[in-house]
């Protein structure tokens, strides 16, 4: 208890400190002030802060008033409870990286329920976060939550390494490029990736049916 | 012998500007002798202490104050514990446990991709990029014009992970990457979207 009542003014302190420090020169004291206290409560919240930081220091680049960036500060935050409570909701294990992936995939154009569907496929966090993020990329390629959803959700299912995740929004480019619409080149990767998983790869992809034989000395 | 009683010829056969042969008779013996003490000399290495090592040869010579002498003499030591004196130190030991090991996410080290941006701005005078990788830093990431269709280009090595940013266009236009998704940046802009 007591330790509890040291530990946490120190802890948000530090953070304050923290935020005051990447935001000191970039934005104005108006808007550090916000960031800062917007901050605390979203880390006691279990939130990740980089978010709300990257996006005041983007909206000071770009010489956005004090109000808008504000705002924005603030929509991030909405995303990222948005995120966090849809992936508990989910059952998956919220780290921060998690939770910013999947406020990315918010931002992106898809909702809570989405996110919360990519969790209770129950990959690792770390695909999850992989997931969550090409999720976001392929709404902003314009795929339909849906088909982004279908097909995200059947390459976690699959089990393949997350650097094959991360073609698919160059897959669904491709198909486009062909001719093709964003949602029935995402249904078409899933169906396909969805067979490939029924019946194995295809022929000179993936593992061998039977380990190659060790040599002899 | 000392190098002031050598003839200046002598000298300057020492320095090498003169052979023995070049001496005149009187002059050879001399040259002699001064090479035989020259060759005598024993250019070993000499291996003077360096700064550091000069203060700790003077500390460890200075003798010890009293009252280190004391501390550094072997003694009986009693520890009598009162629990409401440690109750603060294992409170601040308490705080500092939690402090450290807290809620942290553990980030493994990020894997890097090298990726080439490209932009074709044939009246740009000077196009940057912007984005979370460089703190939106619209100076700190110049493009390069490439071509004589004005293709700028840029490579970087990014931390794999999922990042936003523009092409900022003669230090004031942010324009988002025809080449690539985007998404609203809240301030009624694009930003492109990279996953890596």
């Amino acid at each position: 208890m007591i330790a509890s009542l040291v530990a946490l003014p120190l802890t948000l302190l530090s953070l304050q400190q923290g935020i005051a420090q990447r935001l000191a020169g970039r934005v104005s004291p108006n808007v550090a002030a916000a960031v800062e206290g917007t901050g605390t409560a979203a880390s006691a919240r279990g939130l990740p802060v980089d978010p709300l930081i990257q996006k005041a220091i983007e909206g000071g680049a770009k010489g956005i008033a004090d109000d808008r960036v504000i705002a924005a500060v603030n929509l991030v935050v909405s995303h990222l409870d948005t995120a966090a409570a849809a992936l508990r909701e989910g059952g998956a294990s919220a780290d921060t990286l998690t939770i910013a992936a999947g406020a990315f995939a918010v931002s992106a154009g898809l909702s809570g329920s989405d996110i919360t569907a990519l969790a209770r496929v129950g990959a690792t966090p770390a695909a999850l976060t992989v997931g969550l993020r090409v999720a976001g990329t392929l709404a902003a390629l314009g795929v339909p939550p849906a088909e982004n959803i279908g097909l995200v959700s059947v390459s976690l299912r699959s089990g393949k390494p997350t650097a094959d995740l991360l073609l698919l929004p160059a897959s669904v480019e491709s198909e486009v490029a062909k001719g093709s619409t964003p949602a029935a080149a995402a249904a078409g990767l899933s169906r396909a990736a969805a067979a490939q998983g029924r019946h194995g790869p295809p022929p000179g992809h993936g593992q061998p049916p039977h380990p190659p034989t060790p040599s002899h000395p | 012998m000392s190098d002031h009683d050598f003839h200046p010829r002598v000298k300057q056969l020492l320095d090498g500007d003169l052979t023995l042969a070049d001496l005149p008779p009187e002059l050879r013996a001399e040259g002699e002798e001064a090479l035989r003490l020259l060759a005598a000399v024993d250019r070993r290495p000499v291996a003077f202490p360096t700064m550091t090592e000069r203060v700790m040869l003077a500390v460890n010579t200075r003798p010890s104050p009293a009252g280190w002498r004391r501390m550094l003499e072997p003694r009986e030591i009693r520890l009598r514990i009162r629990p409401w004196v440690l109750a603060p130190a294992l409170a601040l030991a308490a705080a500092l446990i939690i402090w450290i090991a807290g809620p942290r996410t553990a980030a493994p080290a990020p894997s890097l991709v090298t990726v080439r941006f490209v932009l074709v701005a044939p009246e740009a005078k000077a196009v940057s990029l912007a984005g979370t990788f460089n703190q939106w830093d619209a100076r700190a990431t110049p493009l390069v014009r490439t071509g004589p269709n004005g293709t700028w280009t840029a490579t970087l090595t990014l931390p794999a992970g999922q990042h936003q940013y523009a092409f900022v266009v003669d230090g004031v236009r942010w324009v988002p990457d025809p080449g690539a998704p985007a998404v609203d940046d809240g301030f009624g802009r694009r930003n492109s979207v990279l996953t890596l």
